[in-house]
């Protein structure tokens, strides 16, 4: 793994509530290197799908800012988003009716001609760059499917093809490995640790302990909203994740 | 003095008898409390039941050719209207327009919708005069109401999470419906567009009523000239071709709808 620690994104003092209830999200604060992993888990209800929406732009904090190198993050409902931070949601997001070769050319959206693209017609080698990145990922030959047909693994792997038609610098996945088996989890994250290994940021969030201790270059822990930990993955880091997790 | 629960009982029966003495005032005003009126009717509907049997279907030949046309006007007038309907469903989306232009768009089709059919055909009647042209305009324009609020409705129903995801990539608006809203909704806007059709084939049978076109120019005629047994033929033969088309739009949705949440092979 490279050793750049360079800050790909930099989330300060998050705040965000959806109503005026308790904030979801209370002061957190986080930085993720280029060539990293890293993962950030909680409890369901702690907070992680609307810190990485925080990030990606989806949403905008009440208090705080994220940059993504060095570039501040502008939410808004309807203003394009920088196509260099990809996001893969809890449930991936694909277009179930749409092919898996068209789903991965979505991710090439945000740089091809609009008009054109209107009407189905990408630049040959985006069509290239797709399809080399389904062979990568071993579904090259699943390409002309409905991704409906698709397994549960195949489909984690086609938003993952999605993702990297972006060229991605931060790559942010929101539990996306919380529905599959213990296997096909490992697959996808050892795909995931090549992305990083490439020089891409990478935060992932989960609840499963096990995935930060195999997987994190940092790990951080969210509990109601508030960050409790944030720290180097080490042998002894297990140990201090499910006390933190526990409270 | 009255008990509380004898009140809400005498409350009650009040209710009941005010809504009986509305009712039979109301029968009355339209006329169902007329016993001579009542009789009358019924031996009619006699005299009509008995002129109905047996059909003619010496004029089959030519109800067929105006039922093509009525076929015709459901047909082309449904293409206009989800021409129209198409554009407009996507302004009124949330997701891709803010407030002040989706509830102009969604106004604008509530008034296209407020006029009936029959209405529609009669102001294009006066506009581009009798025929089918008039009908197949009206059902056009009163397909676009329809089918503009059941498809933004459509649109409505998109996961949120695949417009966030299509969005994340950084995409313009128009990308997105064109790329996640319309392939999202493909089986529902193809099943609107079915209905609103065997819909139109029922409504454009009366367009000619008016004088837009149609099978129903002829039905009316028979009425007028008291022939029930060649209205008979007319509507047998209107029922036959609204089953062929629900025989055939269901095939269509076989052929071209899938499963909405087919089961993942296992690993």
């Amino acid at each position: 793994m490279t050793a750049d620690r360079r800050p790909a994104l930099e989330a300060s003092d998050l705040w965000f509530s959806y109503s005026a209830r308790r904030p979801v999200l209370r002061g957190v604060s986080l930085t993720a290197a280029a060539g990293e992993i890293t993962i950030v888990l909680g409890v369901s209800g702690s907070g992680k799908t609307t810190l990485l929406k925080l990030c990606k732009g989806l949403l905008g904090p009440q208090r705080g800012a994220v940059r993504v190198l060095g570039e501040p993050v502008v939410a808004g409902r309807r203003r394009r988003l920088d196509p260099g931070v990809a996001y893969i949601p809890q449930h991936l997001g694909l277009v179930r009716n749409s092919g898996v070769l068209d789903n991965v050319l979505t991710g090439a959206l945000g740089r091809v001609a609009e008009l054109p693209s209107l009407l189905r017609r990408l630049p040959e080698d985006e069509l290239r760059r797709a399809q080399a990145l389904l062979e990568r990922l071993g579904i090259g030959g699943k390409a002309a499917e409905k991704v409906y047909a698709l397994s549960g693994g195949e489909r984690q792997r086609v938003a993952i093809a999605r993702a990297l038609m972006q060229r991605p610098r931060l790559l942010l996945a929101d539990e996306f490995v919380s529905q599959l088996d213990v296997l096909t989890s490992r697959d996808i994250l050892t795909i995931v640790r090549g992305i990083a290994a490439e020089g891409v940021a990478v935060v992932v969030t989960t609840h499963e302990m096990e995935l930060a201790d195999r997987y994190a270059d940092t790990v951080i822990v969210l509990r109601d909203g508030e960050k409790v930990l944030d720290r180097r993955a080490q042998a002894e880091t297990i140990t201090d994740i499910a006390l933190a997790l526990r409270g | 003095m009255m008990g509380r629960g004898a009140l809400t009982a005498w409350l009650r029966r009040l209710g009941g008898l005010v809504l009986i003495a509305a009712l039979i005032a109301t029968l009355r005003s339209v006329g169902l409390l007329d016993p001579e009126r009542l009789v009358r009717g019924v031996r009619n509907l006699g005299i009509f039941a008995r002129g109905l049997f047996p059909p003619d279907p010496s004029t089959l030949p030519t109800l067929g050719g105006a039922m093509l046309e009525t076929i015709q006007i459901a047909f082309a007038g449904t293409a206009i209207g989800f021409v129209l309907a198409l554009p407009l469903a996507l302004l009124a989306c949330p997701v891709l327009f803010g407030p002040p232009v989706t509830a102009s768009v969604k106004l604008v089709l509530a008034l296209v919708r407020t006029v009936p059919a029959l209405f529609w055909a009669i102001v294009f009647v006066v506009a581009v005069g009798l025929g089918p042209a008039a009908g197949t305009l009206a059902v056009a324009l009163y397909s676009l109401g329809y089918l503009g609020k059941l498809l933004y409705e459509t649109f409505d129903g998109v996961d949120p999470e695949v417009v966030e995801a299509v969005r994340s990539v950084g995409c313009s608006r128009a990308q997105l419906a064109r790329y996640a809203i319309l392939p999202e909704t493909a089986n529902g806007i193809l099943a609107l567009l079915l209905f609103m059709f065997e819909y139109n084939v029922r409504a454009s049978s009366i367009m000619g009523f008016v004088g837009a076109g149609g099978i129903g120019f002829y039905l009316l005629g028979y009425i007028q000239l008291l022939r029930y047994d060649l209205l008979l033929s007319g509507l047998l033969l209107t029922l036959a071709v609204v089953i062929l088309i629900d025989w055939l739009s269901g095939l269509v949705r076989r052929m071209f709808l899938i499963p909405v949440t087919p089961a993942a092979p296992a690993e």
